[in-house]
């Protein structure tokens, strides 16, 4: 399979990046290809060679994260089609709110499925902000849009279930420091692609 | 050639002079034989063919907390739209208007891999300034859009040098075309104006058009009021336009009373009566990217006297279509109306010299043509 992991950030010992990370190596020692791609903010990372990474640098500064990360996603599209080309994707996985316009994008432009992660959701984090309103609505639209929805932990899920409203039949919880969880996101993508080309047929 | 026009305004949807603009230009290129679709803002997700165009609105969301944010939403909108439409149809570039259409189009531009043609029609800093991050923001969104497009298109020729000169642009990339005036609505149109409404029988209208904010200069006339009706007792000042107008017409009315009126806003067609009837306008715009309402008020046989600034400039030629006044200078503005106002004979040549040029020099038939020849460009 050619995966294509989106991430806002990439880099050693930040969560989310821990988490791709671990995906990423899991299944290029399987045998697939993964890209993941990446806002550059110049911090190191290390990962297995097999894995492609590509961070781009973003040259737009905005007054506050959701602008930017809007943005930032037009880049990260732009990397996508640049880097993958022609070749064929099977999987797009989107990561976190920041990441759901390219995600959305792609996969509807590409026709190929798309997998969300919510490591956590806009009302788990206080619903304090001054764009929390738009933040939890694209949270909405990523689990509406995506054909599998991944969280981490059972308070992420009712959060998911109740506040934004998605079927439990697209959830699935995946605890990233249980014992095979890779192979559970590996087995979602496999049942993912197979549905999508009966679908096509 | 399919270009694809995003434009958070199109008609009925306007606010400012984007929505006319797009509209008439893609009008143009529809009776040349091109193929323009235009996907806009709308309470709901429609779709409506209109004079050859093809039309698709798409929502935009109630929780934005400002209009940067609004825009950034309404982008990715209307990228999932002009994807959904790619898959029937393939668009030869995407043409964004302004910098709330940077989002959507530039996103646009990278999923579907088109080349990228921006009109700037004004800039922030000469609207409102850099003052906070807020407006840095939206000029950020202007260079970005300047910086991924293959050819950008301002709409005056002084503009050109301020947009090269705002976004550090190469010469080569900026292209001016002016704006145009559709002549046939002019002439088309009925007058059907109950003129007593407005003024008494011998005064002569003295019209302002425009939004209510000080960088459309409407207090610089306001100063200008006493000294032209000093010298000109049957002047009547109407100011048609939203925005300011309670504060301006307080202003306005301790000066000179019953001398001036605000309609507030006018529709489409009383306003092109109110044109028509008029002595003159006056546009004492202290920023003005290009300035529509010269041509209009030419299309309409009336002169203008404008700001020298902008596309004002290029628009009226002094003493010829109408008269120029020094930018933010009542006494300037006060002289030039004067002269205007006490040689009626004088200021109908104006009109007449005015209403020629428009049809020599500002029909949509060869902007259409000149911004398709910049297409051409975007597409080497």
């Amino acid at each position: 399979m050619n995966i294509v992991i989106l991430s806002k950030q990439f880099h050693d010992g930040e969560s989310v990046s821990e988490y791709v990370k671990n995906i990423a190596e899991s299944l290029t020692g399987s045998g697939h290809q993964v890209t993941i791609i990446s806002f550059d903010d110049g911090s190191y990372y290390s990962i297995r060679h097999e894995v492609q990474v590509k961070r781009f640098p973003l040259h737009f500064d905005a007054d506050n994260i959701y602008n930017w990360s809007m943005m930032m996603n037009n880049e990260m599209k732009g990397r996508v089609e640049e880097v993958i080309g022609d070749e064929e994707i099977d999987v797009i996985h989107a990561n976190d709110w920041t990441t759901i316009p390219g995600g959305v994008a792609l996969s509807k432009h590409r026709e190929v499925p798309l997998a969300l992660t919510l490591h956590s959701t806009e009302n788990e984090r206080g619903f304090g902000g001054e764009h929390s309103e738009i933040i939890s609505e694209l949270e909405w639209q990523g689990a509406y849009e995506a054909d599998a929805v991944f969280v981490n932990r059972e308070d992420t899920k009712n959060s998911v279930l109740f506040d934004l409203e998605t079927p439990e039949e697209k959830l699935e919880v995946i605890d990233p420091l249980g014992d095979g969880w890779q192979e559970r996101v590996l087995n979602k993508y496999t049942e993912l692609v197979k549905h999508e080309k009966e679908v096509k047929n | 050639m399919r270009p694809l026009f995003i434009t958070w305004e199109y008609p009925p949807y306007k606010a400012g002079g984007i929505a006319s603009h797009c509209e008439d230009l893609a009008t143009t290129m529809a009776s040349q034989g091109h193929e323009p679709v235009v996907i806009t803002y709308g309470d709901k997700r429609e779709t409506e063919y209109r004079d050859g165009v093809e039309i698709h609105r798409v929502p935009a969301t109630d929780s934005a907390s400002d209009t940067v944010t609004w825009a950034m939403h309404l982008g990715h909108q209307m990228e999932k739209k002009a994807i959904e439409l790619s898959k029937k149809k393939d668009f030869d570039l995407v043409h964004a208007h302004d910098w709330m259409a940077v989002p959507g189009a530039t996103g646009i531009k990278k999923t579907l891999g088109l080349p990228m043609v921006f009109t700037v029609h004004s800039t922030q800093k000469g609207r409102d300034g850099i003052d906070s991050e807020y407006q840095e923001t939206i000029h950020n969104l202007e260079w970005y859009g300047t910086y991924e497009a293959d050819e950008v298109i301002t709409v005056g020729r002084d503009f050109s040098e301020e947009v090269k000169h705002t976004y550090d642009l190469p010469e080569e990339k900026v292209n001016y075309i002016p704006n145009g005036v559709n002549l046939e609505k002019f002439d088309d149109h009925s007058e059907n104006l109950n003129r007593s409404e407005y003024a008494l029988d011998y005064e002569q209208i003295v019209l302002f058009v425009g939004r209510m904010y000080p960088q459309k200069g409407p207090g610089h006339l306001i100063e200008a009021m006493p000294k032209i009706l000093n010298q000109a007792p049957d002047a009547k000042f109407i100011m048609c336009g939203s925005g300011a107008t309670e504060h301006y017409k307080g202003i306005a009315k301790k000066q000179v009373g019953d001398k001036v009126h605000f309609p507030g806003y006018v529709p489409d067609e009383e306003l092109l009566s109110l044109m028509k009837r008029a002595r003159m306008t006056v546009a004492p715009s202290v920023y003005e990217p290009f300035g529509i309402v010269p041509l209009e008020a030419a299309a309409c046989e009336t002169p203008t006297v404008g700001s020298y600034t902008g596309g004002m400039k290029d628009t009226i030629i002094h003493e010829y279509t109408g008269l120029h006044t020094y930018p933010a200078d009542p006494g300037s503005i006060a002289q030039q109306v004067e002269r205007a106002l006490n040689d009626p004979g004088w200021s109908d040549w104006l009109g007449e010299n005015a209403r020629d040029r428009v049809e020599d020099n500002f029909r949509w038939e060869q902007i259409s043509a000149w911004t398709t020849g910049i297409y051409q460009n975007a597409l080497k």
